[in-house]
């Protein structure tokens, strides 16, 4: 080449991305600090992690969302109230607020209560009636739909592209079909396939699914005001149940023998090991569910601790030592934040790893020549997937 | 002691416990990762494949004990 020059104008682009990225990841500090001013630092912590109904969108504003409740009237008949926000609600007179084991009724309270914004903390309930189910919209709520949203808008215009023929008889064009390509192939290719074995196509959908919706979920989690709609046990524990309801649907009668009539084992040890394996049925997409929600909600916790710590050293060693430790807390922050990024996608590939593996296992149909082949010695069965005792073989 | 207080020093001991473990259990299987790459590094693709599986399924298990320390502290 010519004369190379040091500072040529995509170094300029990579710095300032750099730059732009590590100020928007400090944008919300002082929105922190803002909030660590009424209370403690760890309710601060924990407010930002769990679910709740407000979008912290500090400096700028706090977002009150909508409230839903259902109730049943004293008479016994049924009634849906909404309300734009838990303030209008409270101004209706028809709620009464629940803070901190305190019940505020009188109107004078609840205007206090709603001035130092802490009726976002409180549970409401009806004056007269009770609660039968609370179904307002909250944080993680919101971002579940937006990270739905996201996975329809990116992937129904590629498929549309894919159904006028772009891509299956010709190359795929673009940088959108290119990238949903390279995630779908592998996702079919090194997920569906190998642990379902023929009938992997027919779970793919599912799989594919779930596996994008993970991953914009845990995604949107990084985004510094925004949550993970992952990081809410009943959007994770949903998602297992998906895999549950799918597993049970579609299983083979030796899924139901395999569990109730375990093969190839005394019988004297049939009894212990049925309701294990029965157990082990729920247990292990419970595990599913609380592998994907722990690991999320302990990443946001953890990315908001290091922050706090700025606060917790303020207040416990004065103001000196706080402007000290921001610089390597941000550092620390940075560094987590990156290896939660990683963690995103590997959460999202080991959920669906792990569906595919449990789908797998439960579609898994045996030669039913199985127990007499094991017994005489014959020529070792060949499974999708491989039962206790046998090693992985690679298929043909 | 009060309940309280012991539920908090329980939260503070089952975590670092719970990260003794992971850190132990997921070093080793770095460990054999390593040793598996070196030996044949055409297979280092397979082996990071598995090693991370492994690791994100032994930190499955490490996140439900700190749960449960979460539970402690704050309930």
């Amino acid at each position: 080449m010519g004369n190379p020059t040091v500072f040529s104008y995509s170094t300029w682009w990579r710095v300032g991305l750099w730059c732009a990225a590590i100020l928007w990841n400090l944008g919300p500090r002082p929105g922190l600090a803002a909030e660590e001013g009424d209370e403690n630092i760890s309710e601060v912590l924990i407010h930002h992690t769990v679910d709740g109904y407000y979008i912290a969108l500090e400096p700028i504003a706090t977002i009150e969302l909508p409230r839903l409740f259902l109730l049943r009237t004293a008479e016994g008949s049924w009634r849906l109230d909404a309300f734009g926000s838990t303030a209008s609600a409270l101004h209706s007179g028809r709620y009464v607020a629940n803070y901190e084991g305190h019940r505020y009724t009188a109107a004078d309270e609840l205007e206090e209560l709603i001035a130092t914004h802490r009726h976002l903390y409180a549970e409401l309930y009806p004056r007269d009636g009770e609660l039968v189910l609370d179904l307002s919209i909250t944080r993680h709520y919101v971002f579940g739909l937006l990270s739905a949203l996201l996975v329809a808008g990116f992937f129904i215009p590629v498929a549309r592209r894919y159904r006028k023929g772009t891509g299956r008889t010709t190359a795929p064009r673009g940088i959108w079909q290119n990238l949903a390509e390279v995630f779908i192939v592998f996702v079919r290719d090194e997920i569906a396939r190998p642990n379902i074995g023929e009938k992997a196509d027919r779970f793919l959908p599912y799989l594919l699914t779930a596996f994008f919706f993970i991953l914009f979920s845990n995604l949107l989690g990084l985004i510094p005001n925004l949550g993970a709609a992952t990081s809410n046990l009943a959007v994770t524990g949903v998602l297992a149940l998906f895999t549950f309801v799918i597993g049970t649907i579609y299983a083979s009668k030796d899924h139901w023998r395999h569990i109730f009539w375990p093969p190839g084992v005394p019988v004297f040890v049939k009894p212990i090991l049925i309701p294990v394996e029965i157990m082990g049925l729920f247990t292990r997409h419970a595990a599913l569910a609380i592998r994907l929600f722990a690991n999320m909600s302990a990443g946001t916790l953890i990315i908001l601790s290091l922050i706090g710590m700025i606060f917790i050293i303020h207040a416990l060693f004065g103001a000196l030592a706080a402007w000290l430790s921001t610089l390597p807390s941000v550092l620390l922050t940075l560094f987590i934040s990156a290896i939660k990024l990683l963690v995103a996608f590997i959460q999202a590939y080991v959920f669906t790893l792990l569906s595919a593996l449990f789908i797998g296992m439960s579609v898994a149909e045996h030669a039913h020549e199985h127990a007499e082949h094991e017994e005489e010695g014959a020529a070792p069965v060949v499974h999708a997937v491989p039962t206790a005792g046998e090693t992985r073989t690679v298929l043909p | 002691m009060e309940p309280t207080a012991l539920a908090f020093l329980a939260a503070g001991i089952g975590a670092g416990i719970v990260a003794i473990g992971a850190g132990v259990g997921i070093g080793r299987l770095a460990a054999a990762a390593m040793e598996g790459s070196a030996r044949q590094p055409e297979a280092s693709g397979d082996i990071r494949t598995s090693m991370i599986i492994a690791a994100a399924l032994i930190e499955g298990v490490a996140l439900f004990g700190l749960l449960i320390c979460f539970f402690l502290a704050f309930k």
